[in-house]
This record gives structure tokens, sequence and C-alpha cells, in this order.
């Protein structure tokens, strides 16, 4: 199917009739998914985000349920069902990814998430293709191709060149059957006057300018929980959290509660590895107390022990804790350092 | 600065920092590097002398430093790079008991205003910095900056001025203060809706040196977890407060938020009001506490008493 | 010589409940085991045991309004699960408070379990401290249960003083009347009424002279009893596969998600808390 950029609007009116539709837009200055209305304007140009849509299935704060203790004095517990019909339209292959880590660690290993699958079924991925990477996007290196999301529902890539009257044209394909069944909703906004073949998609050659290599990266991690380049990477680290926040793959949390009177509400929220009270146990003792251990922590969960449990590195290479760092501690310098490091594996 | 300027400081940069380390004056220096992409630039910590070629100064050195001495004293004497304000920022920890100047050795930079290695342009903090050179050094790296900021200078009267006017460093403040309080409500109800609490104004700041920040005190639970309108605004607006009248204006937690928070303006508007109620000095000049609410003369006024 | 296997990983949600749920109970029974440590039985709300844990799983135990906090089940009876609760910090505070009756939380159960099939015809010795008695005696307990099926059980407890022994009548009056049953206990410091042992564990361990002879030694307690407890063994000759230990970190979540008790590929409240020693020098800073 060949969709017109100019036919983009109407479908995605069309779609907010069924759904909760997510595009990426800028919102009070900063870049994200914007639940879509007629007032939205999304912003397909937006390479990467400055928020990654991971909130949509891990929300930042997510009530889990409610308790207190009836007028009888019995307690109880009472879930809060939140999952709604999610439509993500516009999303880069690497955020594409970073959902495919996520189930990883929600629904496999003998646990699944209830909260998170809840959301995770009702959602509809729509990718779209990336032609021009930013200067801080890697995923390449990170073994992903910028202009195929395998994972999503539905891939739109920009097809060739914009034709006489200035209008994108994308092709859309279907990858899932859920992704099948979707686009009938879409078809009323096909472009009726040309056919797919008239179009060449971009192709596997768009390619990001940052380069690592990650040969042998896990397998030297292996053998360098001790190296002194911990200390040396973590000393200009200030362990705030923007790293673990920005990230579309970091997904750790806490759990909390909020009350009032005799009833409350326990929540999860994001939490991050960096900070100090993350591991700090009743009694005061912390396992990862120093600047180090809390560096060395996200760095080898990322590449070394998310790999050795789940297979696939815990980066997909969006760049976006690589922009955002307040102090310019690059994932990808770390990584050509291990690189050159000089350990046997 | 011009090309030569910044190569010139550099190389007289490099010399020192290599002079002091092979001597072992200090036992690390602290300073800038150059990053992976054009013009960007990392904090280095330099403890080998032959290291020292590493370090690089230059428009772009973006990054308040002053903060770096706190984790870096336990190894000995830390030579650090200083402007206006990570002078200032010295300054601040030392009239907070965080630091003593014995344990610093502090290399003067003249400054004339950081750019943004992305775009270019003057940085936001440096549009309103009133102290391009550093207020206290040991040494100084080259001549004091003549003339104001590239960028601040730009209106006539520059010329003569090194430091912007109050007006303009209060534009933002006169600008909200103007506001229908509806309007500035949802200035900053918006503001504080995307703040996502990841704490990088806390942590960038040299005034934030508590041992355990209000926020990590679970057990008295005064900062919930949770990210909502309500506990965003306690976050920060409390971190100002607390802040109060130790804020050196460096801009770094504006320059470190990266939801673009208007950070500078709620810590400025406690500058201007505590300048415009008890003509407070600006803090971190000097190694004293001058701050109006942290100290107490026996002379002053007790009219609500 | 083939070793004991230890299954990581093993445990699962239980189908049709969310994991993250807990299950509205009552004390039942409250019991001051020693000036800050107390034990606690949890009963469901109709009056059962609110799950079935096996020795050396985890749950956690929640307290309306003040969160949750992950102990091990220390033992089980017909109607009720039993944890041992140390006052350390805010919750355990207010568990300490609790009296037969109160409304809690309850969900788990989690992580693996002690090697009791695999440990059968053993002789056993087991090393603890203070309140890291408590994952000890869900399996010594269990042990009992079956007495005939395992080999000798041998007992090295200590405390900083008599007043941390936690379950010392139990201990020191019951247990050593059962077959093939031997109990060691030492105190740290001199104290009144006290005239048993004065010694720190690893060199009272060391004393009693324990020889491998297919022995498999269980080790629980605090990071330095830990530490000196696990080179007295490797002293006396034990293979670190035939030392098993239970680990401890702080938890939030008890399935492996939330992240906090990461080490290397392993979190502790899903694959562990138990592992051999073995399984550990192969975990990066696992025992450090």
């Amino acid at each position: 199917m060949i969709l017109r950029h100019s036919s983009l609007e109407g479908l995605l009116s069309t779609l907010s009739t069924g759904a909760r539709v997510y595009v990426p837009a800028k919102a009070d200055g900063v870049t994200k998914f914007v639940l879509y209305s007629s007032s939205v304007r999304p912003d397909f140009s937006i390479t990467n985000t400055t928020m990654p849509p991971k909130d949509l299935l891990f929300p930042q704060t997510q009530h889990m349920y409610r308790y207190g203790t009836d007028a009888e004095g019995v307690p109880y517990v009472e879930p809060v069902h939140d999952a709604d019909d999610v439509i993500v339209f516009g999303m880069r292959p690497c955020d594409v990814r970073s959902i495919e880590c996520m189930d990883d660690v929600f629904l496999t290993k003998g646990f699944v998430d209830v909260s998170y699958q809840a959301k995770r079924e009702r959602l509809l991925m729509v990718a779209m293709a990336c032609t021009a990477p930013a200067p801080t996007c890697f995923c390449n290196s990170m073994g992903l191709c910028p202009t195929a999301a395998p994972l999503a529902d539905i891939l739109l890539r920009p097809a060739g060149a914009t034709d006489a009257s200035g209008d994108t044209a994308y092709l859309v394909e279907a990858q899932s059957e859920k992704g099948q069944a979707a686009l009938a909703q879409w078809e009323s906004y096909k472009a009726t006057d040309t056919s797919d073949a008239d179009f060449e998609p971009v192709s596997a050659a768009v390619s990001c300018s940052l380069k690592v290599s990650m040969v042998g990266v896990k397998d030297k991690l292996e053998a360098m929980f001790d190296h002194p380049i911990w200390e040396q990477l973590s000393k200009k680290c200030i362990t705030c959290g923007t790293c673990t926040f920005v990230c579309p793959t970091c997904h750790c949390f806490d759990i909390s509660q909020e009350n009032r009177l005799s009833e409350g509400t326990r929540f999860r929220c994001w939490d991050s590895c960096m900070f100090t009270a993350y591991t700090e146990m009743a009694g005061g003792h912390n396992p990862r107390a120093s600047k180090s251990a809390r560096v060395r922590q996200r760095f080898m969960h990322k590449l070394c022990f998310f790999e050795q449990r789940y297979g696939k590195t815990l980066c997909v290479g969006c760049g976006r804790c690589v922009e955002k760092c307040p102090v310019a501690l690059d994932i990808t310098c770390l990584i050509d350092q291990i690189g050159a490091a000089d350990v046997a594996y | 600065m011009s090309l030569s300027t910044a190569e010139a400081l550099t190389d007289a940069l490099r010399e020192e920092a290599r002079r002091l380390l092979a001597e072992g004056t200090v036992a690390v220096v602290v300073g800038w590097e150059a990053g992976r992409f054009p013009n960007q630039t990392t904090p280095a910590f330099i403890s080998d002398p032959e290291q020292a070629q590493r370090l690089v100064y230059g428009d772009y050195c973006v990054n308040t430093l002053a903060k770096y001495a706190l984790g870096e004293k336990a190894a000995g004497k830390v030579a650090v790079c200083v402007r206006g304000c990570d002078s200032r920022g010295i300054n601040r920890m030392i009239a907070d008991n965080q630091l003593l100047r014995d344990e610093v050795y502090l290399l003067g930079l003249p400054c004339s205003g950081m750019k943004d290695p992305a775009t270019g342009s003057l940085l936001m903090k440096c549009r309103t910095c009133t102290e391009h050179d550093a207020v206290t050094y040991d040494v100084l790296l080259g001549p004091a900056t003549a003339a104001g900021h590239d960028g601040a200078s730009a209106d006539s009267s520059a010329g003569d001025s090194e430091h912007v006017s109050d007006e303009q460093r209060f534009t933002a403040v006169l600008g909200i203060e103007e506001m229908a309080p509806e309007k500035r409500r949802a200035l900053f109800d918006a503001a504080f809706n995307k703040c996502i609490r990841c704490y990088a104004c806390r942590k960038s700041c040299p005034c934030c040196t508590c041992r355990e920040c209000f926020v990590d005190q679970l057990r008295a639970g005064w900062q919930g977890k949770q990210n909502n309108l309500a506990e965003n605004r306690f976050y920060n607006i409390t971190r100002v407060f607390h802040i109060g009248d130790r804020c050196i204006e460096c801009g770094e937690c504006e320059r470190a938020c990266p939801m673009g928070l208007p950070l500078m303006a709620l810590n400025r508007k406690m500058v201007k009001d505590l300048k415009s109620l008890f003509n407070a000095d600006d803090a971190g000049m000097t190694e004293e506490n001058s701050a109006a609410l942290g100290r107490y003369d026996l002379g002053d006024l007790e009219e609500f008493m | 010589m083939s070793h004991i296997e230890i299954e990581h990983g093993c445990a699962r949600s239980v189908e049709g409940r969310d994991a993250l749920m807990p299950l509205p109970c009552r004390v039942l029974a409250v019991s001051q085991e020693t000036s800050d440590v107390k034990a606690l039985r949890i009963t469901s709300l109709q009056g059962t045991r609110p799950f079935d844990a096996k020795p050396g799983q985890t749950a956690m135990l929640s307290i309306i309004p003040s969160g949750e906090c992950m102990f091990c089940v220390s033992s089980q009876g017909e109607d009720y699960l039993e944890f041992t609760v140390k006052k350390v910090g805010f919750v355990t505070e207010q568990l300490h408070a609790l009296r037969p009756g109160d409304a809690v939380g309850l969900r788990g159960p989690y992580g693996n379990w002690f090697p009791y099939e695999g440990l059968r015809g053993k002789d056993l010795l087991f090393i603890g401290g203070g309140i890291g008695m408590a994952p000890l005696r869900s399996l010594i307990t269990y042990l009992f249960d079956c007495r005939s099926e395992y080999g000798a059980i041998d007992l090295v407890y200590s405390g900083s003083t008599p007043d941390d022994l936690v379950f010392c009548r139990e201990i020191q009056e019951d247990w050593p009347r059962i077959d093939g049953v031997t109990v060691h206990l030492s105190v740290y410091r001199e104290s009144p009424g006290w005239d048993g042992e004065v010694a720190f564990t690893a060199p009272f361990l060391e004393r009693l002279g324990y020889a491998p002879d297919g022995r498999i030694a269980v080790l629980c307690g605090g990071p330095s009893l830990f530490r000196t407890c696990l080179a007295s063994l490797e002293k006396l000759g034990f293979a670190p596969e035939d030392i098993i230990t239970t680990l401890e970190m702080r938890m939030k979540c008890g399935i492996g998600k939330c992240g906090r008790c990461n080490i290397g590929s392993h979190y502790i409240c899903l694959d562990g808390p138990v592992f051999s020693i073995a399984e550990l020098h192969k975990i990066p800073g696992a025992l450090h």
C-alpha cells in the first residue's frame, strides 16, 4: 500500500476514534510521543524523540492496586486496570527493538508482569523507517538496520523521491497478523493513482555515521569486573538518572505507596541504578555504595549481563544518553575503550 | 575567544598541569578534554603528567567543574580549572564547610562565554553571567577577559561594561512576575509536568552537597516517588528554597536538565528577592559565608519579633 | 564425585494470580524471639496457609501503609507461614508493632530453594549467625519432618550475646534431643548467665574440626561471619561445590524484573537466594 504524507492527518484522526494514538511531536519544548488530537502536530522528521515511547507500556508511575480495610475491618486489595487500545505511530526501529528487550524482561523467565502484558497485548506498533539517522545514532553497530523494524506490526518506509506534487509517499507493509488486520482501516487513505511497484523504498544503505565495534565486548567485560576502567570512567559521572530515564530499554523500577487515612494505592515508578538509594538495604548496608560500582553496574548490565541472560544487548543504539548526558559520559566511547583494553577473552 | 587565544590558553593549561603533577604539588588536575563529536568537550581528570596534553580550553568547555573537587580531594590536592562560575562554586563549597581552600589549587582561566557544540550559539547560562573570570585563583593563565561576553555585549553600552546589568540578569524573572497568576501557574505547571525527576539539577549543583538529600530521606517520606505534578512541583520548589541564598547563578542545573525546565528563572527569583529585601551579596564571591539567610548579626532588625 | 545440583530460576507465577499483588492476610501469632527479633505467623483471611513455600523460598510481607519487605519463610504449618523479622528499619519497626488479628499483605513464594532432594542421605553441617538462622531454620525443620531420610545434622550457631540467638530455647532444648542432631552454640562476648562457649564463629568452627567426609555445609550470616566462616570451611577442606549459602540484597519485585538485586546474569530474588559457593565464584561481584 502506498500512503501519501498528505493523507496522514485523515488516517490519524480515523485511527484515534478507536484507540489512543501516539505520535512523535514537540510538547512544551520536549519531543516525545504525544496523544494525537486535532490540535497536535505530528512531526515525523524527528529522528529520536527526547523521551522514548517506553512509558506507554511501562509508565513512569503505574498504579498497581488499591488497598485498605473495609467497614468490617476486613483487609482488601483491588487491582487497578488501565490498559487501553494504543497505537504508537511513527516509532523508530531502535525503539521497536527496545520493546523486544522489555518483552524479554516483563514476559519471560517464569513470571509474567500482568500490567505490562495487558498493555502490550493492546499495543499496535507502527514503525517509521529512518532515512537520516542523527549524528548520535549508532543502531547499525547494535545489530539493527535503520530501515527495518521486524517486531513492528506495520512498517512505513519513505518511498524514493517526493512526487511531482511535493508529497512524500510511504510504502506501507503489514508485518504481523495484527498489523494486517489493522490495515483495513487504512484502505480508504491509500493512494489510488499509483502502485507499490512505482516506488523504491529507502534501502538498507541508510546507515549511521557513528560506528562502534561490539566484537568481543561481552566476552571481554566478563573479565573486566575489577578493571580500573570503571574508576576512571565514573569520575565525571554526577550520578543523575538522565541516561536511565531517557533510555528506551532501562526498565528498573521501585514499588512505593501513597496513603490517605486507611486507604492507599501501591504504585511502581521508574528507578535508576545510578541512584545511591536504589540498592541501599534496611539497616544501611549498600552493596553498590560507590559511584564506580553503580556506573559499572549500568554498563555491565547493558553490554554483558543482559546478553548472558536474554541473548541480546540491552542497548539499541538510539543515542539518547549520548545526547543528553550532562557530562558527555558516552557509551560509544566506553565501547571503544573496552575494545582497546588489553584483556584476554 | 579567538582560535589563537584558545590555543595559547590550552598550551598554558597543559604546561601548568604537567608541572603541578610532575612536581607533586597536586594529585589530580580537573579540566576538560575533547569528546567524540565536533567541538564537544567532557570533564577530564588527569593524574599522570604525561597525560596533561589531553586537556583543552576554548569556547566549548560547557561543564562547570567546581563540584568535582569534592569527589577528588581524597586522593590529595586537586587542581581545578576555574572561570567565574567554577570559582564561585569553589567559594560556595568552602563557605558551606564542604571544602578547605587548601585542598584545591585553582587554575584561573579567562572566559568569554561558552557555546553549545551542536548549534555554536552562546549557552543560555553564559548570556546572563555576571562574573566571567575567576574570582579566586592560585595562578591566572592568560589575561582577564577585557570585554563582556560575546552575546551579552550585544547592546550598545556593552563596550565599557564587563557585567550584564541586573535588568538583563533578571529579564526572565521580571517577565514572569508581570504575568497574571493563572498564566504564571500554567507556565510552571507545564514545566513541572515535564520534569522526569532525574535529579540532574541537584547533582550538578555546587550548592547541593547534603550527605542525604531530603528527596532520599525515605523514612521521613518528604518526597513521594510518584511522578506527577504535585510531587514534581514539591521537588522543584523545595530544591530552590533549600539552595535559597546560596545560588551562585552558574546555570549548570538548567544546562544539565534534559527536559529544558526554566530552573534559573526560579533560582533568580530567589536571588532578586534577597537583593531587594536584604540587599544580599551575590553568592560565592568570597570564601566567607555572606549568605543573607545563612548567618546573622546581633544588629539585625527584629521588626517581626 | 557428584555434587549437589541447585536449581535456579525455577520459581513460577501462580496461575491466574498477579505475582505483584499481595493476598490480604492476618497475623495469627507473634512471638518475641530476642529483644529485636520477632517471629510472625501469617494466615489467610480464611484461616489457611496462604501458599506453599519450599525451604529457602522467600515472600514479600507488607503492612498497610508502610511498604513491603522480603523475608525468608522460616517455617510453615497447616494454617500459617512464619517469618522471622529483625527490627532494622522503617517497615520492620512497624511489623514489630503487629498483634494477632492485624491485617497484612503477603505475596510469593519467590526464588529457589535449598536442594533438599539432592541432600537426601547426606550429613549436613549448618553454620549460622544471629538472624541468619531464619533461612537455615526453614531447611532444618523440613529435615526434622523426614528425619530418617537424612544423615547427621550438626549446627554451629552464634550471636553477639545470648540475646542475639534466635529461637534459642528451641535450639538449646528441643533440637539436641532429636536423633543424630548436635548443636554447638557460641556468643561473641562474655555475658551474664552464659556459661557456654565464648568465641567468634569461624575459630569456633575450626576448633570443632569438621572434616568434609561427604558433608554438605550450609552457611548463612552477616557479611563478616560469611567471609570468615567461608575461609574456615575452605581451610577444613570443604570444596566450594559442597558449601551452600543464601544471598541477600534489597528487593522490590521478587520476580526478577525491577533490577536492584542483579548480580551478573542473575537476579537474586528469582534465581537465588540459594547458591553454592562454586557458583558464586563464577558470578562477578557476588563474593565481594
